[in-house]
């Protein structure tokens, strides 16, 4: 490894790093609006995506003491500030509004003594504490404030509606994921379609009906009994996320990014997945405009399933190559 | 941003073409990774012409459109202590500026 050539606390690949959490742990709303915020700000063309990476990656030491969603965030604030698009103070005052319209005010909660009710038939009482986590559950980060008052800055000035932001939300949570799962259920049981998206994965998918609303090229790789392919963005989380959704937790961590391009095996074997030595492991480090959709290999015992059932077998880390779907015989 | 209609620049190199990622520092955003710099391998394919995303990054009002590659190395090269087997690769995309010739 060159030390000196690295570019900053985000080039991570080849690095030695920790096991990976390979649970996704999902994201909270404040994570999905400030995801939807710089969706919206991306496909509105206010601010590009190198210019988002490359504030995110201007934090130096910060980079990998911020969450994910922190980090990202941020680096659209910086970037609006750098780009003048508001100030400071107008910042600063719209954040403060917003932390405003956020309280709620505090109720008196009964007194849970006086609280009985049935439990399987038998009468049950509550206890002080019985009431104690739900008192004391987690507000927003403090990020949160700042993407509140970056969305009703970007909106008084017409870059963005909130209407975009919360398409984006909606398009993240409900229609992007099921994407990838239907090309992928389609090939197995269409040849001519299979062809077509090996040879030009974009324009199989455009012409399935679907329509792409990324910038990015789309390549399919189709996993052989030669060759297993996996996908790693070693520098950020780049991801073909109109047809998969958002990365899960793991993709973006520092250990999948630093490991991939240096241990797959080791990689993969956390996933639960053994590739024998004469199949050939195959990287794809995405970095620049193409974005990758693995084909799996259609598992035997399925012959005669339909393309609806299909369907339930495959999951999104089938399509990243970090597992295969397993026969059902 | 997909230039890919667009004709020129004319690609210097093509599919199976040997080629060395440049070994230099870079200033600002780049997306050549460091451990890729100096490493050898081919061009698997030529992906179209895009806009030089380190130009992107700093908001150039004319960013250059460059040709884009994916191209193929042996983990034995990139790693000499790769645990692997031997005919493991990894794909890579490397703008035109970031490749030599061998």
């Amino acid at each position: 490894m060159e030390q000196d050539l690295k570019m900053g606390p985000h080039d991570v690949g080849g690095e030695f790093s920790d096991p990976i959490d390979t649970l996704d742990s999902g994201m909270t709303h404040w994570e999905k609006f400030s995801n939807g915020i710089r969706g919206a700000v991306s496909a509105r063309k206010v601010i590009t995506l190198d210019e988002l990476r490359l504030s995110a990656e201007s934090f130096g030491d910060e980079y990998f003491k911020m969450p994910y969603f922190e980090r990202n965030g941020l680096a659209l604030v910086h970037r609006c500030l750098e780009r003048e698009l508001f100030t400071e103070e107008e910042l600063q005052l719209a954040r403060t509004k917003a932390e405003k319209e956020f309280e709620v005010p505090l109720i008196d909660l009964p007194n849970p003594k006086s609280i009985t009710h049935l439990h399987d038939g038998e009468e049950h009482h509550h206890h002080d504490n019985d009431f104690q986590e739900d008192e004391a559950g987690e507000g927003p980060p403090s990020y949160y404030f700042d993407m509140l008052a970056v969305a009703k800055l970007l909106v008084d000035r017409e870059l963005i509606t909130m209407q975009n932001v919360l398409q984006k939300i909606e398009q993240f949570d409900n229609v992007f994921p099921a994407r990838g799962i239907a090309v992928v259920a389609k090939a197995w049981t269409d040849p001519k379609f299979r062809k077509f998206l090996i040879r030009d994965a974009k324009n199989a998918i455009i012409d399935m009906g679907l329509k792409l609303e990324s910038f990015a090229e789309i390549i399919c790789m189709p996993q052989s009994e030669q060759t297993h392919h996996m996908v790693v963005c070693t520098l950020c989380s780049c991801y073909p996320r109109s047809l998969l959704g958002m990365p899960p937790s793991w993709y973006k961590s520092r250990s999948y990014r630093s490991r991939v391009v240096h241990e797959p095996r080791k990689v993969l074997a956390e996933f639960g997945t053994i590739i024998p030595d004469d199949v050939e492991v195959r990287v794809h480090d995405s970095n620049a405009d193409m974005r990758y959709l693995i084909l799996p290999q259609r598992p035997k015992g399925t012959e005669d399933w339909t393309e609806a059932k299909l369907a339930n077998i495959i999951s999104r880390d089938h399509l990243v190559g970090v597992r295969v779907p397993e026969d059902v015989i | 941003m997909s230039y890919s209609h667009q004709v020129e620049p004319t690609p210097r190199f093509a599919t199976t073409d040997q080629i060395q990622v440049v070994k230099r520092q870079s200033e600002g955003h780049c997306r050549t990774p460091s451990y890729i710099r100096g490493k050898i391998g081919i061009v698997e394919r030529y992906c179209g012409n895009f806009k030089n995303p380190e130009q992107l990054a700093v908001a150039h009002p004319t960013p250059v459109i460059i040709p884009l590659y994916r191209c193929r190395f042996l983990q034995t090269e990139i790693w000499p202590n790769y645990l692997g087997a031997e005919t493991d690769t990894l794909e890579i995309e490397i703008y035109e500026h970031w490749v030599d010739p061998v």
